[in-house]
């Protein structure tokens, strides 16, 4: 049983949020659901001053908070590693999201059609599209592993939590989530980190890696190499900040 | 439902005490045994096309369910992107479908310079009209047409067979882009491009205003270079940025040189001053390449030899060392003398490197670090590790081939458009001439293969001449290497007098271009676009431009059309791309090419000799058996079968459809390297390390009576001179520059999903400056720019936000923020800077180009 | 049949003009909470305040959440004061008793209804709670313990302790006679019975106060195991959730038992006594929760960790300052006012006869004091922006004291000697505290308590959460106005014949 993770090299990444257009594009997420967050950061004052960058996926926790504290698993742990989500069983409590250090949670606070970016119900275009989002996926609606549950996304219900999937319905498939696919400069590797010979094993055995919030003990399989975390020191330039 | 021992079960059934001791107190997690599911069957498609946002097309691979596309991703095999994508060619699946397109053509209800008001109309109604209109001008004066283009994807189809068939004036973008280093480079050593490194062999880079992780690069609109640079990067480069902002290279430099904006010529100079110095230059390929030998007498003019035959200048003369007296430069085995004074027929003589030599002495670090801003030893510690790793003598085989090696060069492009652009770019290629790493192995780069460019001789000899001049005043008394500059253009048809100018034109089209949005200054083509009686937009949205001026809207495809041939080089690997249709042509819109065949056709100019086939054909190459019939219309993929199987691809246009890009393999070191053409950089050297010609020019435009404004610049070796913006009064303390983001670079089109990224328009500030001024992060600041010549003020409110990565002097705000006026996205956005930038005298340098550099005062709104 | 009462004790079925408007006012109260939920579902929670964690720096758990936690607290009151009365003997609380149970019946039902508000999917809660319930959670706690069992025992110690009163009811005819049949279930008051009864709710008292330790604490388990929450997870949280749910409470009831004393007109039956000792419990419970604040506030500061310190200061100087200074203001005065019946009958008629010019003055003379402290540290607060520099903390610190004081002694006579003015004072105070501490608890561990460099959050609730919590009060009001009319709030006297 393949052991999925994923290493992010710091020392590669571009800020360009790539990642994160192409996630939305691939699971079709609500606007201000950003799955995918890249942080662009400054420290120290001018003229000794470093910017750097920070992708940020949902960890996948081995001990995930969020898993341990939903009340109907909803939030479970595959075998292979994945934390899932079932949008079929949530109830939106939202206690995965308060239990959760890394703030990758998205609850649907409205429906999912009035939060499309545009109008696609728009005659001209629904004439040619049928209506409904024109870039809609439909692998997102089926179940996916052995349990059989509805863990990709879906159509993004109203009321329901959601996070980052690692691309579910892709890994599943033998493809590699999208963010990975996207990224311009191979800043993000996805892999099995049970396989000596995998790439991310490789990276992760030459070069010197962290994880975030280590001391939370959520042990996450997101793993950085090059760059370091961020300190008390380090500023959020470029923020995104929506509200739904 | 398979499920394993810590089974699910347990969890549901745990209401179970023992159950919820061991998951309460244990606090373990129970898991489920994933399987591949069977996904539902549906009918996918993969078809390769390619992207039709930014200037570097990269390849994309549309994936289609049931006939309607969901995503592009990257296409693996197109060099230039090698599957990958940035945030915009991801997002401009939204585009596609956008219901803010222009969804029919439109004609307009109401008067010109206001938001229009529009009327559905049927194509045939919109041509009509357009061509008429059109043919109405061509026969009282062809000048009284206009086509201008923002970025133009078939070349041959557009900029030629159209502008040729129709006698059309072309005006496009490069003066705001670059063009200012194209000339420089064209004029120096006559290749066609700015700066960019050899990235598998260098070793050190001056990432020159170089904005890495948002924009630029030379030649390539973004995700290329990065891939090449942290390759290179891991490889051990080490790379230096010198930029007013840390933001543009991030953590990639590994050492900022937070230089003050618009003197990067005193920084160049002086870089060459301590190389010189130091000693380290390369005296072989200065000697054999450049015109560095050639006497130069006190009249800045070169020492020539008696003219032979009808040319009507003799050769330069060089002083062989070995002989001791004076041969033409080309004289086979000789040791021409780089330093001295000599005494040649009664004549003080100095080889130009001395010249070059006394020049640059001025520029003293002291003198520099005075004018740039930058410390002293950061200036030295530069040159010393340039010097070092020039590895100057050091050779590299190639192909079988023993080439100069020197892993040093410059990456520059966008920071070409300053007031000093055309020399200061020479100067910063001077610094690779001095270290002999021009066209060496890992040194410095401008094109993707060594060809010589025509300007390499047409700007040496340009032919001033008096008034009347044409609308962007080609060979003029003013600009005479000149760019095309709109803004010169929009200057001239408000006072064509001032400029000997006798006319203004009536008709414009407008192809995929919003000059009111994108263009500097916004004012200046308000009042001049007024003057167009007639205007027809190509665009698949309605630009701010459109709104006001356009009185025919043709909506055009975005992606889904037949377009190219486009380049697919990523200067390593050779290739060729064909943009393919994923979907029909959405609502009633075209594709661009049908657009141009419809319209040649309403105004008879499709068919026969000199019509648009017939220039269609010379524009591809296209010859018998391939060649367009000039008395049939063709389908658009019929145009691009011809060509393909014209340029040996057998499969055609198929191919394409199928595999998206032709990847012709490695590009030979032979056509690579300056060192490896035959003969030596493509034939174009000497290379210009004295501009005699710029002199020449110099002379002429005094003669002609000319305002020094105009003909100060031109001289044989770059001088630093404080910018004309620095007249204006001290209150206007801050350089405001302009910068890229990588969610809207080279977008033309307003894409939600990079909206949402970057929603609003800010303008980037030092703390310490902020707060002398009582401003706190995210305060809405005023923005007051200064004129320094006309004394003009132009002022926008804007979003303050701090960074401590920016020169406290200098402030910097990002472009193509509300240039689509329609759109729900765009609206409040906040201003572009282009609303404070000024065009024309004192901000367009003198080769005509535009400089994005303005005195600003920032207070507290 | 001579001996017929005329009418049922503590106006039973009657209907006063009074009685009507209070009805009338409830309903509509509850008719906007349930408008407000009817938008909420059709609009989704974008209608509230809440949002999420990090790039939308929200809180997702607000309003809500708190009032969850508030109720359930209530909860504790009742069962407890009847657990006591039953192991203690307490006989003299016994009239307290029943509305006790009512209450924790009441609070319970209020808290589940909270929860349902709360989800995203109200529907499927209801199932999926039950069908899925994961022991793994804490939540589960609240829902098994709390929710189920709690409520379940109580209402059958409500039950079992009604039983004789429902018999004694159904004898008089009308309307509720059936209803008061069922209850009664046969129960005849003989010996043998009684002597059952007694054991039996012997019995579930001793099950009952353990299993009311433990539900309170799976609450605090709630937040207090979160370790991605600064400033939830923590020891404290368990055993302070008790104290303060035991606070408000024993607060509420005090306040019930004063309405009802004044409605009932049961002067005799509600001796102030009762409220006497009430008003002590309360004093103990308050004074336990203020060392578990005390202590949680020391560990928070002292040496904490950055992200807690950023949370403590949003608390102590920032965002809500305020609501913690005024929870801490309004327990301190209930500790105050609560010991005044402490001091000694001629010391407390002393005190403020012999020394009120003396107390007086120093009072006026440390409020001077502070307020010319104060004046100098203006413009230290100013140019401070809005965190209080140390003197400023001192200024405050003095001028509240002297506040104090000058209250306490002024007030002295006043409430010297009314132990059920000082008790429901005291009462009201400290359920107001309880309230704002319970949001204290859940909103800014949420809005300062990111640990990756999210910018600050920001939570305000709207109206319409605003209306369901009001409607879910009014609407607890209701159902215990309906039970005090159908059956008696107090045991029935046994001079009452069966």
């Amino acid at each position: 049983m393949a052991q999925y993770g994923m290493v992010i090299d710091l020392d590669r990444c571009t800020g360009c949020r790539a990642c994160m257009v192409a996630c939305k594009v691939e699971n079709n997420t609500p606007q201000a659901n950003f799955w995918m967050y890249v942080f662009r950061f400054e420290e120290g004052e001018f003229p000794n001053t470093r910017v750097s960058f920070m992708p940020r996926p949902c960890m996948h926790c081995d001990n995930a908070p969020c898993v341990k504290v939903c009340p109907v698993g909803a939030r479970f742990k595959r075998e292979d590693g994945l934390t899932a989500t079932d949008w079929d069983r949530c109830i939106g409590c939202r206690y995965c999201e308060v239990a959760c250090p890394y703030g990758v949670n998205y609850f649907n606070w409205k429906d999912p059609e009035a939060n499309y970016y545009l109008n696609w119900d728009d005659p001209g275009v629904s004439e040619i599209t049928g209506g409904g989002l024109p870039y809609a996926n439909p692998a997102l609606e089926l179940a996916y592993g052995s349990e059989n549950r509805r863990t990709a996304g879906g159509g993004h219900l109203k009321g329901v939590v959601e996070k980052c999937t690692f691309c579910v319905h892709r890994v599943e498939k033998g493809l590699q989530p999208a963010c990975v696919e996207a990224c311009p400069t191979n800043a993000m590797h996805f892999g099995d980190l049970d396989d000596p010979d995998s790439e991310i094993s490789q990276m992760l055995r030459k070069r010197a890696s962290f994880r975030l919030l280590e001391d939370a003990g959520t042990q996450p399989r997101v793993h950085y190499v090059g760059g370091q975390p961020p300190t008390t020191e380090t500023r959020q330039i470029e923020e995104v900040k929506v509200r739904a | 439902m398979a499920i394993n021992r810590r089974g699910f079960l347990k969890g549901s059934a745990g209401v179970a005490g023992g159950a919820l001791a061991a998951s309460f107190l244990l606090g373990e997690l129970e898991t489920l045994a994933p399987a591949s599911s069977e996904a539902a069957a549906l009918s996918e498609k993969w078809i390769p096309t390619t992207c039709w946002i930014g200037k570097q097309d990269c390849g994309l691979m549309a994936r289609t369910v049931n006939g309607r596309v969901v995503s592009f991703e990257g296409h693996p095999d197109h060099p230039r992107n090698l599957g990958k994508l940035c945030p915009k060619g991801a997002g401009q699946i939204t585009a596609l479908y956008d219901p803010n397109r222009v969804k029919a053509p439109l004609i307009r209800t109401n008067e010109k310079g206001v938001p229009g008001t529009w009327r559905q109309v049927s194509w045939d109604e919109a041509l009509e009209l357009a061509a008429v209109k059109i043919n109405e001008v061509r026969e009282r004066d062809p000048r009284l047409l206009v086509w201008q283009k923002g970025r133009s994807k078939a070349k041959a189809l557009y900029d030629k067979a159209f502008v040729k068939a129709s006698g059309a004036t072309k005006m496009g973008h490069g003066a705001y882009c670059s063009d200012a280093g194209y000339r420089a480079l064209e004029y120096t050593i006559g290749q066609h491009g700015v700066l960019h490194p050899d990235f598998r062999h260098t070793r050190y880079l001056l990432s020159w205003g170089w904005n890495v992780t948002n924009a630029g690069g030379n030649k390539l609109c973004w995700l290329t270079w990065p891939q090449q640079l942290v390759q290179a990067k891991e490889r051990g480069m080490k790379m230096v940025s010198i930029d007013p902002r840390l933001r543009s290279a991030a953590h990639f430099a590994d050492e900022w040189l937070p230089i003050r904006p618009g003197t990067d010529l005193a920084m160049a100079l002086g870089l060459c001053n301590l190389l010189i110095e130091r000693g380290t230059v390369d005296r072989s390929y200065l000697r054999r390449f450049t015109n560095a030998p050639f006497l130069v007498q006190e009249d800045g003019r070169f020492l020539r030899a008696e003219p032979e035959g009808e040319d009507e200048q003799g050769k330069a003369l060089v002083w062989d060392e070995a002989l001791g007296r004076t041969v033409p430069y080309d004289t086979e085995a000789i040791s021409p003398a780089l330093e001295g004074t000599f005494t040649v027929r009664g004549v003080k003589v100095k080889p130009a490197f001395e010249v070059f030599k006394e020049h640059v002495a001025e520029y003293t670090p002291a003198f520099v670090s005075q004018v740039t801003g930058v410390p002293q030893q950061q200036v030295a510690q530069v040159a010393r590790e340039l010097g070092e790793n020039a590895m100057i003598g050091s050779t590299m085989e190639i192909d079988g081939m023993q080439l100069p090696y020197r892993p040093v060069a410059i990456m520059a492009y966008h920071m070409a458009q300053q007031e000093l652009g055309f020399q200061a770019l020479r100067a910063m290629l001077m610094i690779s001439m001095l270290l002999g790493a021009v066209g060496a192995v890992g040194g410095q780069r401008c094109d993707f293969t060594w060809k010589a460019h025509k300007n390499w001789a047409k700007l040496d000899e340009i032919k001033i001449k008096e008034p009347p001049y044409n609308l962007y005043l080609k060979d003029s008394k003013f600009y005479p290497i000149n760019s095309a500059l709109p803004g010169i253009a929009a200057k001239v048809m408000m006072t064509p007098e001032k400029y000997g100018v006798d006319y203004v034109p009536e008709v414009l089209i407008l192809h995929h271009t919003n000059p009111l949005g994108s263009f500097p200054d916004r004012e200046a083509f308000i009042q001049a676009y007024k003057r167009f009686k007639f205007v027809v937009a190509i665009d698949p949205w309605l630009s701010l431009t459109a709104d006001l001026f356009a009185d025919v809207v043709l909506p055009a495809a975005t992606i889904e059309k037949y377009e190219g041939p486009l380049s697919a080089t990523d200067q390593y690997v050779d290739a060729t791309a064909l943009r393919i249709p994923p979907m029909n042509p959405l609502f009633e819109s075209k594709g661009d090419i049908d657009i141009y065949l419809d319209l040649c056709e309403k105004a008879g100019i499709l068919y026969g000799e000199g019509g648009y086939l017939d220039h269609a054909n010379k524009a591809l190459k296209l010859e018998d058996p391939y060649a367009l019939p000039l008395d049939r219309r063709p389908t658009v993929r019929e145009i691009y079968e011809r060509w393909a199987q014209a340029s040996g691809i057998e499969d055609g246009v198929a191919f394409f459809e199928k595999s998206g890009v032709k990847v012709k393999g490695p590009v030979s070191a032979r056509k690579y390297y300056g060192y490896a053409t035959d003969p030596p950089f493509a034939g174009a050297y000497p290379h210009r390390l004295y501009g005699e010609s710029l002199l020449g020019y110099q002379q002429q435009m005094q003669a002609m009576g000319v305002d020094k404004l105009y003909w100060q610049d031109y001289t044989p070796l770059p001088v630093w001179r404080p910018m004309t913006l620095e007249r204006s009064p001290q209150e206007y303390d801050l350089y405001l520059m302009s910068h890229k983001l990588i969610e809207f670079k080279q977008s033309r089109t307003p894409l939600p999903l990079t909206v949402e990224l970057a929603p609003r328009q800010f303008m980037e500030i030092n703390p310490k400056t902020a707060k002398a001024r009582r401003i706190d992060d995210g305060d809405e600041v005023w923005v007051e720019s200064h004129n320094a010549l006309s004394g003009d003020t132009r002022r926008v409110k804007v979003t303050a936000s701090y960074r401590e990565s920016i020169r406290p002097d200098t402030v910097s705000m990002p472009h193509h923020f509300g240039e689509y006026v329609k759109h729900p996205w765009i609206k409040g956005q906040g201003p572009s800077p282009n609303s404070l930038f000024f065009t024309g005298e004192g901000y367009v340098s003198n080769t005509a180009d535009q400089t994005y550099l303005v005195k600003v005062q920032v207070t507290k709104a | 049949m001579a001996t017929r009462i005329e009418r049922l004790p503590y106006g039973i079925g009657r209907w006063s003009a009074g009685w009507t408007i209070l009805l009338g006012v409830l309903l509509a109260i509850i008719t906007v909470g349930v408008y407000a939920y009817y938008q909420q579902l059709a609009l989704g929670e974008v209608v509230t305040g809440l949002r999420d964690i990090g790039t939308m720096g929200g809180a997702p758990w607000g309003l809500y959440v708190s009032f969850v936690v508030y109720f359930v607290g209530v909860s504790f009151a009742g069962i407890t004061v009847a657990a006591m009365i039953r192991l203690f003997r307490l006989k003299h609380l016994r009239p307290v008793a029943r509305m006790a149970e009512v209450l924790t019946v009441i609070a319970l039902i209020l808290g589940a209804f909270s929860i349902i508000a709360d989800v995203g999917q109200p529907l499927r809660a209801v199932v999926n709670l039950f069908r899925y319930a994961r022991p793994g959670s804490p939540f589960f706690g609240t829902f098994t313990l709390v929710m189920s069992g709690y409520l379940f025992g109580s209402l059958v110690y409500l039950y079992l302790d009604g039983r004789r009163d429902a018999a004694l009811l159904s004898k008089q005819p009308g309307r509720l006679q059936s209803f008061y049949r069922l209850w009664a279930a046969g129960y005849r008051g003989t010996p043998s019975e009684r002597e059952r009864h007694s054991r039996a709710s012997f019995w579930l008292a001793i099950a009952i106060l353990p299993l009311l330790v433990a539900a309170h604490s799976t609450l605090g388990f709630v937040f207090g195991l979160q370790v991605g929450r600064p400033g939830w997870f923590g020891g404290l949280q368990a055993p302070g959730f008790v104290a303060l749910a035991g606070v408000s409470g024993v607060g509420l009831l005090i306040i019930i038992a004063a309405i009802v004393r004044r409605v009932l007109g049961a002067q005799d039956q509600l001796g102030r006594n009762i409220f006497r000792w009430l008003g002590s419990f309360l004093l103990v419970l308050t004074l336990a929760y203020l060392y578990f604040m005390i202590v949680d506030l020391l560990t928070s500061t002292y040496a904490a960790h950055h992200h807690e310190v950023r949370i403590t200061t949003a608390l102590l100087k920032g965002e809500y300052a305020w609501l913690y200074w005024g929870v801490v203001a309004a327990l301190l005065t209930s500790v105050s006012i609560l010991t005044v019946q402490y001091i000694p009958a001629p010391a407390g008629v002393r005190l403020p006869a012999a020394w009120p010019r003396f107390v007086r003055v120093a009072g006026v003379a440390l409020l001077a004091d502070g307020m010319l402290t104060a004046s100098q540290a203006i413009p230290a607060i100013k140019q401070s922006g809005f965190a209080f520099s140390p003197q400023v903390v001192a200024v405050l610190i003095v001028l509240f004291i002297a506040l104090l004081a000058v209250f306490w002694v002024g007030l002295l006579p006043l409430i010297r000697g009314k132990p059920i003015m000082t008790a429901v004072i005291a009462g009201v105070l400290v359920n107001l505290a309880a309230i704002g501490k319970r949001y204290l608890i859940v909103v800014p561990s949420q809005t300062y308590g990111t640990l990756l460099p999210y910018s600050t959050g920001s939570y305000s609730p709207t109206w319409v959460e605003y209306s369901i919590v009001l409607g879910l009060v009014a609407f607890g009001i209701l159902l215990f106005v309906l039970f005090m009319k159908v059956f008696p709030i107090m045991e029935v006297e046994d001079s009452m014949p069966l």
